[in-house]
């Protein structure tokens, strides 16, 4: 068996043994924990999505929060106004109302007409991914067409997500500022609730993490992902080659994009909450601090990467000792992985594939 | 006028970072998102030494600059030496240093865990006392201006021209920008790029620590306060056009004074949003920055 087939065996059998254990967990979890691996398991979505733009294209957003929180706000609107007693008017808008204002979703707060979309659940989940996909294309197209690349785009995309999060908190009458929105209805499609305690939700999110992972192979094993390699490698040479550079890129950052606010909006199903802590600049980092210990180039190490560090972080921060030193950890976890293992979990498991087949090589023939 | 002058003060602390953090990336192309955190200590040996020492703001200028460069030495020597060459990772790794960072002031630099507290470190505001004379305001063509406010701008104008002196006159600068240009040539012609580099860390991280004493004087003190400075800081070294100092001061200048005409007449976070507006602008029409560094 030559070395490629063997790789292309050993993460076949890595894929099947992830979503096997995937599939099986919710079996052996109460159901705090269905809900906490849940959450997990949307996190390990939004790290797919680093992973296609980082480790694929190149291009590293260190907004990628701000997608997230959107998609999150999107489905969080149409869940709050899926409450009865919200309805005709939120009660977050009722508290910011001018006293003589129509109670209607039309004009009672300045801007509340934004709403009036939402009423509809499959607008918000439509929104939650295309919202995100249109505000990167935007920005996208601006940074690209420039020819922006490397550090500046990562600084513009944290830049634009501090915005994005300064304006939400800002306007506290129209998405409920600091607090952002609670209070919200389960996620109900077809008469159906989906319980975010219970298995219905946590297969919702495995099984949307199978799709994006399978629809991720798929779009990088076709020419476009040998291009974006190609334009990773060396962006000149690619553009001398014929290639379309920033059409390329453009594509694979909406994309990323898209999966953040696909994994936002899972979110709010999981945890029933969106707020601004998700767009923080915090936030965004450690999203590709979760691919880059995964290992940056590899899907299924950036999922398995946000599962660990999630993990260990809230097993770690409810320990009373280790909760204040969790941070420092976490640091030098960034510091650890950058400087020690730049390929993550995959990369070693890589390696050490690589190192076996030469030993059992070595017994049979000798090389020159 | 006083808005102008409030300006003014805010684009004299976004130079003062925005320098330190130019050379830095100018010098050795690391992003250095541990930078917020050096104005960060800076402020927090304010508080510390006004606290414990008796000291008043001025003589924290020059301690806060020795804290915080040996702070910056310390981090260069131990990783962020190893990543030359890794643009990104040294961002990751920097944002890395800046949570222990922030996270070591909170828990009172591990003494915490025991029981011990130190007077002016943890998580809770700081607020640090002004000199008297600092705190008075100054009848000037019409207007009423801080003494604060014009103490920052005199400040930053004495850095610069120190930085300028130090760039363009001395024996470091030379090797210093022959290091940036070329850095392989240079240490062929016998430039110790590596102490250049270690310096330049030290230089830069030091001008972050003293902007942070300023800033300790009308800001209140936080573990978390470094953060939004490092990215404003980065966006007016990419405005100003990367290498250029005075690229970066007119460039701060810019920013600082749109910043704070439109919080004055809309809000602050209109203020920031408009800010970062003006540098997409900048960008698109001039993506190498305002100044170019005409230099191969």
């Amino acid at each position: 068996m030559d070395k490629r087939m063997k790789h292309r065996t050993a993460s076949i059998a890595a894929y099947l043994l992830f979503f096997a254990v995937i599939f099986a967990l919710p079996l052996f979890l109460n159901s705090f924990w269905t809900n906490r691996v849940a959450t997990y398991l949307v996190y390990s979505i939004c790290a797919v999505g680093i992973s296609m733009s980082w480790g694929y294209a190149g291009i590293l957003s260190l907004g990628q929060g701000l997608f997230f929180g959107i998609g999150a706000y999107m489905l969080a609107m149409s869940l709050t106004l899926a409450v009865p007693e919200n309805n005709p008017v939120p009660e977050l808008m009722l508290l910011n109302m001018q006293p003589d204002a129509v109670r209607d979703l039309c004009c009672v707060t300045s801007g509340s007409f934004l709403w009036i979309p939402f009423r509809s659940l499959a607008v918000g989940m439509i929104a939650a991914v295309v919202v995100p996909c249109v505000l990167a294309a935007g920005l996208g197209y601006v940074m690209f067409k420039r020819r922006t690349t490397g550090v500046y785009v990562s600084i513009i995309t944290l830049a634009f997500a501090l915005i994005g999060q300064l304006l939400i908190i800002n306007n506290q009458p129209l998405t409920g500022g600091f607090n952002g929105l609670a209070d919200l209805a389960l996620l109900n499609i077809g008469g159906f609730d989906f319980d975010p305690y219970g298995p219905s939700v946590y297969y919702l999110v495995a099984c949307t993490l199978l799709a994006v992972v399978l629809a991720a192979r798929c779009l990088l094993s076709a020419r476009i992902g040998q291009v974006l390699k190609a334009i990773r490698e060396d962006e000149a040479r690619a553009r001398y080659l014929g290639y379309d550079v920033e059409n390329y890129k453009l594509f694979i950052f909406c994309f990323s994009a898209g999966v953040a606010g696909l994994a936002g909006m899972l979110f709010t199903v999981s945890a029933e909450f969106a707020s601004p802590s998700l767009m923080a600049t915090a936030f965004s980092i450690s999203m590709v601090i979760w691919a880059a210990t995964g290992g940056r180039a590899s899907l299924l190490g950036a999922c398995i990467g946000a599962l660990i560090v999630n993990f260990v972080g809230s097993v770690a921060s409810e320990n009373a000792t280790f909760q204040p030193v969790w941070p420092i950890i976490l640091g030098g976890l960034f510091v650890f992985v950058v400087l020690v293992m730049p390929n993550g979990i995959a990369g070693i498991v890589k390696d050490w594939i690589d190192r076996s087949d030469r030993r059992s090589a070595a017994g049979k023939e000798v090389y020159p | 006028m006083e808005t102008f002058v409030i300006g003014l003060s805010i684009a004299s602390i976004l130079f003062m970072v925005a320098l330190g953090l130019a050379i830095i990336y100018g010098t050795m192309k690391v992003i250095n998102l541990a930078h917020g955190e050096m104005v960060m200590i800076g402020a927090y040996v304010t508080v510390l030494a006004t606290k414990h020492l008796g000291f008043n703001l001025y003589l924290c200028l020059p301690l806060a600059f020795l804290v915080t460069a040996g702070f910056g030495l310390v981090i260069e020597r131990t990783v962020v030496r190893r990543l030359y060459g890794r643009l990104l990772d040294t961002l990751l790794a920097t944002w890395g240093i800046a949570l222990i960072l922030q996270q070591l002031i909170r828990i009172h630099f591990g003494l915490g865990l025991f029981g011990i507290h130190i007077d002016g470190l943890g998580s809770d505001l700081q607020n640090v006392p002004v000199p008297a004379e600092l705190q008075k305001t100054l009848y000037f063509l019409g207007a009423n201006i801080p003494v604060y406010r014009a103490f920052i701008f005199m400040v930053a104008l004495l850095l610069g021209a120190i930085t300028w002196w130090l760039i363009y006159k001395t024996r470091f600068g030379s090797q210093l920008r022959a290091v940036s240009v070329a850095r392989n040539t240079a240490a062929a012609c016998g430039v110790n790029d590596k102490r250049v580099n270690m310096l330049a860390f030290a230089y830069g991280s030091g001008l972050a620590g003293i902007a942070g004493v300023l800033v300790s004087g009308f800001k209140t003190v936080s573990p978390d306060m470094g953060t939004p400075y490092v990215v404003d800081a980065f966006l007016v070294v990419v405005a100003g056009g990367v290498g250029h100092l005075v690229g970066t001061f007119i460039s701060a200048g810019i920013l600082g004074e749109v910043q704070s005409f439109v919080a004055t007449w809309l809000n602050d976070v209109y203020g920031r949003t408009v800010l970062f507006a003006v540098v997409i602008l900048i960008l698109l029409f001039k993506p190498q920055g305002l100044f170019v560094s005409r230099s191969r």
